[in-house]
């Protein structure tokens, strides 16, 4: 190896600090963004298979028509490589022990359940196990509920139809059991091969055919490519995404990881920059030493790039030795926090974003500054000249903003939260250049305070060029930092919001008008009392404008709403959880006009002024939409996609009454007492609906901490490297100041403060940034209104302002060790 | 902690008086004496060169004069206070207050101005007009119009110059000196040799200078020679306190 290839070793570039620190800083970036990307993507699985279970499969299809699919849509999922399975439901009179009840049946093929398991118990006092398949051939479970209402055991038969099931166990909870209204009678299930032999299923019974589909997500994606154009509109593809209790939550946290990860894209970005520039600034010598030398610029450029190759190269490897064994360390973590095992995989997909990263980094934030060497004059060898000026470090700063703006869309995908961050961005560097003046022009004014302090606010005015840059990427780092525990905090604070510890967990259904007092007061009397009722009226939308509904949409927008019936409701007040977007409420003692559901009304179209019927039984309603409202679907309360005002167009419709109410579980056994009494009443219970998105809703909580400290961390990291860029400036400081007499503890004690400072004024700056993006970011993709978090605009800067100083500290313990003419020498 | 006079017991006998100094390095294997049995006295006012090639050991005995570092046997008095007793920052305070150095690489702090890198001493010092007392000395030095300069736009002479003003600021009682015009070319060098004894005769200050230039070394009062660790002074009977 000549000399100029000794100058190209990555073995000779890693004794220098600044490619220390570069290498150290992709090595972070790669690791960071890897391990996030393996962690989010495993995540992603492990909450799509429990939502997955919601459904009993990946994906449903359901067929409204009360019509199987054809045979060949099955076979060609099977062909695809993906599982299926079949239910039935729909409801019949069954006969046991003398006594008939009408319940709702499902019956399951022997797939069922392709997700999720099944809560069973031998017998009523038997402890409740969990099993992964339905009633076999001739079998039928029980809910407690119908066991209690037909006064039946366990071993007995109960008939169906034509045919004699045994009853072979207790159905305590099916995981699929979502919020339906077919769910609502007491439960059967039972074996799909019986369901012919029962003949209870005649034309033109009401009877809900449900396909199960299981696979990989592909798989899946491709099935529904072929199966779209074959699909009636009875026909509906359910995915976990769509309609959902907690399709809200999970869409929140999905997005939550992908901020977390564009942050961390971002953090690692800015400590490649910070770094590569310092290596640039102290190769300076070097490039004129060899121009002089007789080395042409573009040979100078070539090396330099090809050095940054070989770095990009280390940065990687590195990267990958440490976010593969990081990832195995959270994934099972996370296996231990849910306390079942979690499919711990690599997904080469979910390390892009992580080569990505490093060669953006490199070649974005690393590359301008070192590729400005070339241009570095021979003549500095004989005499240093003038550093460099902002203006040239401005197309770098564009070049960077634009990697950024880039890298983040290439992970989020998400214009809002793009927008958001630079907004959050723009006003940061609008509040530096404020205190780039203030340091200029106030600081050297302030008198009096202690030596230490004056020494610190010297120190600040005198670094002002290296403050100023220290403080843009420390309030920077911070301002990431601060978006993401703002975030955390709002989702977390939002999901406690919605589902508090005393959330409604039962329902009381088909309230005839004339016993709505007589309830309300049973309830109250045994200490549960209700907070509303509400009518409830089934009817079907029918037209729009005069114009029957199905020619007024369009196929593609027609939506399952208009297939069912839909529920409406008359109501004075608006409900507390429901907000008018469009329009206005009813005044009191209005009788005219409808409000609609928001999502309902964005599908159809629909505007203040719209006319729809309604058609209900054989009546008739036509109203004018006076407001839409939007509707928190997971609160867990009756929510109506219509709502007419008292005396509306409701009035004199059949109607029956429903509530919810919260029952904790001790006090489970006055539903018996309730069912007997009024034993045409449903009690829908949802109790473990709630539990289930409650500990969903723990899982992407901790994932969400997890992927938080990892990125304080990197934050932290980043802080270190900047600190450390201007090292042997301070050091060099530090030494002189000892030499000329400064006793130790000033020197601590200033530099300390100083830093201190430093952090306390980035650690504002950085948090009342993220407070605009995060109030941005709330506008575009969370929910909510904004408000400030005091909880993290105060600690952050005292946190930021200790880290700091403890950094400052950190970086004088060679000073203070060493005797001052050592360290001269040694820094000389 | 200003105060500049020196008290009643400093102003007589020697400002410098060295008994017995060794110092010793350890290295893995064995023990390297970089200076023996040095004893030597330097009064009031005196300058003073010590010679020697390079590795004598000029410069270590230099830092242990400063109470930059602490001989491993021996005693440096200085105004009467033995400092290889005090701690760091006992010496660290008489350094503020009694001791002005110059470096061979100047050691100015880059980040900082001609004026800011002459004020730091006084600021260290708590003085009140550090500001208007750097001008005065960069003046004195030719440099009044050079105060906004950086380290980085002033030739060598010049950061020289600000290194004198820097060592003078505080008004010390013995000034340090290591190779002062080492790093400057001969023109340079006898400009700066001069406002050095022009500034240290004004200010009565005492002149200790480590050097290998004869030429400046000659235009001292005193001369030590340094070779090997042993210092002795050369054809000086009256003020010898010399060797093994």
């Amino acid at each position: 190896m000549g000399a100029a290839g000794k100058l190209m070793s990555v073995q000779r570039d890693w004794r220098e600090r600044d490619v220390r620190v570069v290498l150290v800083a992709l090595v972070i970036a790669v690791a960071t963004v890897a391990t996030i990307a393996l962690f989010a993507s495993q995540l992603q699985r492990t909450l799509v298979t429990s939502a997955s279970s919601f459904l009993a499969a990946d994906r449903q299809l359901e067929a409204e028509n009360g019509r199987p699919v054809p045979g060949e849509w099955l076979e060609e999922a099977r062909a695809r490589g993906l599982e299926t399975g079949q239910m039935i439901e729909f409801s019949t009179m069954v006969f046991g022990n003398d006594r008939f009840q009408l319940v709702s049946a499902k019956a399951v093929s022997n797939e069922y359940p392709l997700r999720g398991q099944i809560e069973f118990q031998q017998q009523p006092a038997a402890p409740r196990v969990m099993r992964d398949e339905g009633p076999g051939p001739g079998e039928v479970w029980l809910n407690p509920r119908l066991l209690r209402l037909l006064d039946v055991s366990v071993g007995d038969s109960l008939e169906i139809g034509n045919r004699s099931l045994t009853i072979t166990g207790l159905l305590v909870r099916e995981p699929d059991g979502g919020f339906r209204l077919s769910a609502l009678a007491p439960r059967l299930m039972m074996h799909a091969d019986d369901v012919d032999s029962t003949g209870v299923l005649q034309e033109g019974s009401r009877v809900e055919h449900v396909y199960l589909f299981a696979g990989d997500s592909a798989a899946l994606d491709g099935y529904y490519d072929w199966l779209k154009p074959r699909l009636e509109p009875s026909h509906e593809w359910e995915g976990v995404r769509d309609g959902e209790t907690f399709s809200q939550s999970l869409q929140r946290a999905e997005q939550f990881l992908l901020l977390g990860g564009s942050l961390a894209v971002l953090l690692s970005a800015v400590a490649v920059a910070v770094a590569s520039r310092q290596y640039a600034i102290s190769q300076r010598d070097t490039v004129a030493l060899l121009k002089t030398l007789g080395s042409p610029g573009g040979a100078i450029a070539g090396m330099y790039l090809r050095r940054l190759g070989l770095w990009g190269m280390a940065g990687i490897l590195g990267g990958l030795a440490l976010a593969l064994p990081l990832y195995w360390v959270l994934a099972n973590l996370l296996s231990e926090a849910l306390a079942r095992p979690v499919d711990i995989r690599v997904d080469p997909g979910a390390l892009v974003p992580a080569l990505l990263t490093a060669l953006v980094s490199l070649f974005a934030f690393a590359y301008p500054p070192i590729r400005r060497l070339r241009s570095v004059p021979a003549m500095r060898v004989l005499r240093s000249q003038p550093g460099e000026s902002g203006r040239e470090a401005l197309p770098d700063l564009l070049i960077a903003v634009s990697a950024m703006f880039g890298l983040v869309w290439l992970y989020a995908r998400a214009l809002p939260m793009v927008l958001a961050v630079f907004g959050g961005l723009l006003l940061l560097l609008g509040v530096l250049a404020l205190i780039g003046w203030v340091l200029v022009s106030v600081l050297r004014r302030i008198r009096g305070g202690g030596q230490s302090w004056r020494l610190a606010l010297v120190g600040l005015y005198r670094h002002r060029r290296a403050s100023l840059s220290q403080l843009a990427v420390f309030s920077l780092t911070l301002m990431l930092a601060a978006t993401l525990v703002l975030v955390r905090t709002s989702l977390l604070d939002d999901w406690q919001a919605q589902l508090p510890e005393d959330a409604p967990n039962h329902f009381l259904i088909n309230i005839p008008t004339q016993t709505v007092d007589e309830i309300e007061a049973f309830w109250s009397e045994r200490g549960y009392p209700m907070e509303n009722f509400y009518p409830m009226v089934r009817g079907r939308l029918t037209e729009l404008n005069g114009e029957a509904v199905k020619e007024a949409v369009s196929k593609d927008q027609r939506v399952s709403a208009l297939n069912r019936e839909l529920n409406m409701t008359w109501m004075e007040s608006l409900p507390e959880d429901n907000r008018i977007i469009e329009g206005e409420w009813f005044s009191p003692g209005d009788t005219q006009g409808v409000s609609v559901e928001a999502e309902l009304a964005d599908k159809l179209g629909l505007k203040p002024g719209d006319r729809l019927t309604f058609t209900v039984g054989s009546d008739k309603v036509t109203e004018t939409v006076t407001s839409i409202r939007t509707v928190q679907w997971d609160s867990m309360k009756p929510n109506f996609y219509m709502a007419f005002p008292p005396g509306g167009g409701l009035e004199g419709m059949p109607a029956t009454w429903i509530t919810s109410f919260y029952l904790p579980d001790n006090a489970k056994s006055i539903l018996n007492e309730f069912s007997r009494q009024y034993p045409t009443v449903s009690v829908l219970e949802i109790d473990h609906i709630i539990a289930r998105i409650q500990e969903i809703v723990g899982q992407v909580t901790q994932a969400i901490e997890a992927i938080l400290v990892l990125v304080l961390a990197a934050a932290l990291v980043v802080m270190a490297a900047v600190v450390s860029t201007t090292l042997r400036d301070r050091q060099r400081e530090g030494a002189l100041l000892r030499t000329l007499g400064a006793r130790q503890a000033l020197l601590v004690r200033s530099t300390m403060l100083e830093f201190a400072l430093l952090g306390l004024i980035a650690g504002l700056v950085g948090t009342m940034a993220a407070e605009g993006a995060v109030w941005a970011l709330q506008y575009g993709m969370f929910e909510g209104a904004f408000r400030w978090h005091w909880q993290v605009a105060v600690p952050i800067p005292l946190i930021s302002a200790a880290v700091l100083a403890f950094l400052g500290r950190w970086q004088l313990l060679p000073v203070l060790r060493v005797s001052p003419m050592l360290m001269l020498r040694r820094l000389e | 902690m200003t105060d500049k006079t020196a008290t009643p017991e400093q102003m007589d006998g020697p400002v410098l008086k060295v008994t017995d100094l060794t110092q010793q390095v350890n290295l893995e294997a064995d023990t390297l004496t970089i200076l023996q049995g040095v004893s030597l006295e330097i009064n009031r006012g005196e300058s003073v060169a010590i010679v020697g090639r390079s590795g004598s050991g000029k410069t270590t005995l230099l830092g242990l004069l400063a109470g930059l570092d602490t001989p491993s046997h021996g005693e440096v008095e200085l105004e009467g206070r033995v400092i290889s007793r005090l701690s760091e920052d006992e010496r660290a305070a008489l350094r503020a207050r009694r001791i002005g150095f110059v470096f061979q690489s100047f050691q100015l702090l880059p980040a900082l101005t001609a004026l800011e890198n002459v004020m730091l001493p006084l600021e260290l010092a708590g003085s009140e007009r550090a500001d208007g007392k750097a001008r005065e000395l960069l003046e004195r030095v030719g440099l009044g119009d050079r105060l906004r300069h950086t380290p980085r736009q002033l030739s060598g002479g010049e950061q020289q110059r600000v290194a004198i003003a820097r060592a003078f600021a505080s008004e010390p009682a013995i000034l340090f000196a290591d190779e002062p015009t080492g790093n400057l070319d001969n023109r340079t060098g006898r400009s700066i040799s001069d406002l050095l004894m022009d500034l240290n005769h004004e200010q009565g200050t005492t002149l200790v200078m480590v050097t290998h230039d004869e030429q400046l070394a000659g235009r001292c009062q005193r001369r030590f020679s340094i070779e090997a660790g042993i210092v002795t002074e050369p054809g000086a009977e009256a003020h010898t306190e010399v060797v093994n």
